[in-house]
């Protein structure tokens, strides 16, 4: 999928950010490849990890070792919270974790997807 | 800078759709199986046939799901299938991401996430069914997007009236389900239905 594979400290990172975002209220889930999942769980291409999902967090470093990180995040949200609202706590929890985590680094962009509503 | 303009890169129109070996779309096979669209491709190609094979292991599948977890249907009303089964089409033709809430905060929401939420809003005005809803975004400086909405409308009402509540149920939901800013609604009544029909019950001759 996308053009580098992320080294394994940054696969730690994208699984720690998934999971802030799935603990934001308001969030069902991040975005999970479902048709993929349910074909492959049909035992059709593909087989699942069985880690969590990270379908719905992209990664990238900044233009240099200085520069803040570029989060981008899917997600499925519920229908009874404004989307809006849930978004935004999204992109609040992530700067929030990334700014605990780097304290050197200047703030993440966080680019916020809504991809779907349950 | 980041701005509304720019939409993130991850969020394909395509979607996570798939091309068949035979050059279909596996979406385009699904809308047809489901429209109950047939042409002498779709009839003969195996490979059609197998994606059609697969979609109805997936309802299957997804059915029995059901059975196994009955605590979670009380939440919606809405049946677990039908709900699984609409992610999963979203997620093969989500459309383009639209900006959410103000300009320069670089959130988004999926089109056709968008375009179902407007278009249940519309009908919950009596008599009205909502077609095609188009989202884009709105020419000049004027903030926010441009809602495009087809309806069916009730036959001997006020049409101008009518359009107005339509509009600003769509309005509503747009600002209290989503945070999305609208610049424009615009309503085109395709069809009139014969309102008659409706009241057929306990109205029996």
């Amino acid at each position: 999928m996308s053009a580098s594979m992320p080294s394994a400290a940054q696969a730690v990172l994208i699984e720690d950010v998934a999971r802030v975002v799935e603990g934001v209220p308001g969030v069902a889930f991040l975005k999970p490849g479902l048709a993929a999942r349910l074909r492959s769980a049909l035992g059709r291409a593909g087989a699942g990890t069985g880690g969590p999902s990270t379908a719905g967090v992209r990664l990238t470093p900044g233009p240099h070792a200085a520069a803040g990180w570029h989060v981008d995040v899917q997600v499925v949200v519920v229908r009874q919270a404004r989307a809006v609202e849930v978004a935004r706590a999204v992109r609040r929890a992530v700067e929030q974790d990334l700014a605990v985590r780097f304290p050197g680094r200047p703030g993440s962009r966080v680019t916020v997807t809504i991809t779907g509503q349950v | 800078m980041t701005t509304h303009t720019d939409p993130p890169e991850g969020t394909r129109a395509d979607g996570d759709d798939e091309r068949l070996p035979c050059g279909r779309p596996l979406s385009q096979v699904w809308d047809d199986w489901e429209r109950q669209v047939s042409d002498p491709h779709s009839a003969t190609c195996p490979h059609c046939r197998h994606a059609v094979r697969d979609l109805e292991q997936l309802e299957t599948a997804v059915a029995g799901l059901r059975e196994e977890t009955p605590e979670t249907s009380a939440y919606d009303a809405e049946p677990l299938t039908r709900r699984v089964m609409d992610l999963v089409r979203l997620e093969l033709r989500p459309g383009r991401p639209l900006p959410l809430g103000e300009p320069a905060e670089d959130l988004w929401i999926m089109e056709t996430v968008a375009a179902r939420a407007l278009r249940s809003a519309a009908e919950s005005v009596e008599g009205v069914s909502a077609g095609s809803c188009r989202i884009v975004d709105a020419d000049g400086p004027a903030a926010g997007v441009e809602v495009r909405l087809d309806i069916h409308a009730p036959a001997h009402v006020g049409l101008q009236e009518l359009a107005e509540r339509v509009r600003r149920r769509v309005r509503e939901a747009a600002d209290r389900e989503l945070g999305m800013v609208i610049a424009s609604v615009d309503i085109r009544v395709t069809d009139l239905v014969d309102s008659g029909a409706e009241n057929r019950e306990g109205d029996t001759a």
